[in-house]
């Protein structure tokens, strides 16, 4: 009775019962940003499945992929897709080596601004140490049991790729356990982390193509 | 008397014309004055594919999406593996929207291109204008100002398995499906002839 009671209130009010956010303060923000930190620094490798959702406004069901990811500090990533296809990007030094089943490729990121930027934000977006960056304004929100920063682009030139970009925390450990990127059409990407493993060994040779 | 009149009309007719597309195939009378290309038909499906592209030795990866909206009118969406997207097409008709392209590739001559084989992929009734035929397959070629397109059915199963666009004299690209179901294409290339480009599309079941 109770049960049935709680789930017709989830869906009647989903909105006010799963997301109460509500913005931090200066305190709380400070607080988050040292635990974060704290936790990033103390984070020499990560390994972790997750699942990607991609949102259009036009279709039916979002496109799920979904497969590993590997983090070596101090900024090596391996983003790997396992289903329903092998695609591979490792961002390693100023290279990306990319594996799309089979077809291997690399790109020289070292000439390229753009790639560049999109390798801090993948690194930084993985370890959550975005706070630093001067090109988004930033958001700050909570609720009770996660932490939220969103990140709204001041370039221009980058707007027009991303409206905004948010990052969920866990709020215990500091840990990134969703991101999701919104572009100016307001179709998304959102990205959630499962069975996280912080500092185990990771093989130098996993992050080659 | 007859079938040699005919023969004779086949071999001036085909003799006469320089394409590669028809050669050895015999005409045939008009069964039909318009062919369905079935694989982006249906509005209640995502059709959603890996894509390898090679364009002139350079090697991209990504995924195509497209979705018929209603009659006549189809997305066509292009977007990296991360999911942020490369270009985003509107077909309406004979009328075409960009809506989007990432600024390094808004070049005309490659939207221009991209454009038209994905019309080509997408357009679902086309008139037929004339009729061939060979042992294996029925072929349909369908007049479209200074390029035409022919496509050819099995003669099995009528399955459509390709669509060649060509002007007059020469071969420009070609589509080929692959398919079990006759609903939809598991896997589909297409090939240029006059430029280094191929694209190479894998379906990807999404519901």
């Amino acid at each position: 009775m109770h049960k049935s009671f709680l789930i017709l209130l989830c869906l009647i009010f989903p909105v006010t019962l799963l997301a109460q956010e509500t913005p931090m303060n200066q305190a709380e923000i400070a607080a988050f940003k040292s635990m974060v930190e704290a936790t990033s620094k103390a984070t020499s490798t990560i390994k972790s499945d997750f699942v990607q959702y991609k949102h259009l406004d036009f279709l039916d069901n979002d496109i799920e992929t979904s497969g590993k990811l590997a983090f070596k500090a101090p900024g090596w990533v391996k983003w790997e897709y396992t289903t329903p296809y092998q695609y591979s990007v490792i961002f390693k030094d100023d290279q990306m080596l990319i594996n799309d089943g089979g077809t291997k490729s690399s790109v020289d990121i070292g000439s390229s601004k753009l790639f560049k930027k999109l390798n801090e934000l993948i690194v930084n977006s993985v370890k959550g140490t975005l706070f630093k960056d001067e090109d988004f304004k930033i958001s700050y929100l909570k609720t009770t049991n996660m932490n939220k920063a969103i990140f709204k682009p001041y370039d221009k030139k980058i707007a027009n790729y991303i409206a905004s970009f948010e990052l969920v925390f866990d709020r215990d450990d500091g840990g990134v356990i969703e991101v999701k990127m919104i572009e100016p059409s307001g179709d998304f990407t959102k990205i959630i982390f499962k069975n996280r493993t912080l500092n185990s060994s990771l093989s130098d040779a996993v992050f080659t193509n | 008397m007859r079938f040699l009149l005919i023969s004779f009309l086949s071999i001036a007719t085909l003799s006469s014309c320089a394409l590669k597309t028809t050669e050895g195939l015999r005409i045939a009378p008009l069964t039909t004055t318009a062919i369905v290309n079935p694989y982006f038909a249906n509005e209640a499906t995502d059709y959603v594919y890996k894509a390898k592209i090679e364009v002139y030795g350079r090697y991209f990866g990504g995924i195509l999406i497209v979705k018929k909206l209603s009659k006549n009118i189809h997305r066509v969406v292009f977007t990296t593996e991360f999911g942020s997207k490369v270009f985003d097409f509107l077909y309406e008709g004979d009328t075409f929207t960009l809506n989007f392209i990432v600024e390094d590739l808004n070049k005309k001559i490659l939207v221009n291109t991209l454009r038209q084989d994905f019309k080509l992929l997408i357009s679902e009734n086309s008139k037929v204008s004339e009729q061939f035929v060979s042992d294996s397959h029925s072929v349909y070629k369908s007049e479209g100002g200074k390029r035409d397109a022919y496509y050819f059915f099995n003669s099995v199963e009528n399955r459509l398995e390709r669509i060649i666009n060509a002007s007059k004299r020469k071969e420009k690209f070609e589509i080929v499906f692959y398919s079990e179901a006759k609903e939809i294409a598991q896997q589909i290339t297409i090939q240029h002839h006059n430029i280094k480009l191929f694209i190479d599309l894998d379906y990807i079941k999404n519901d």
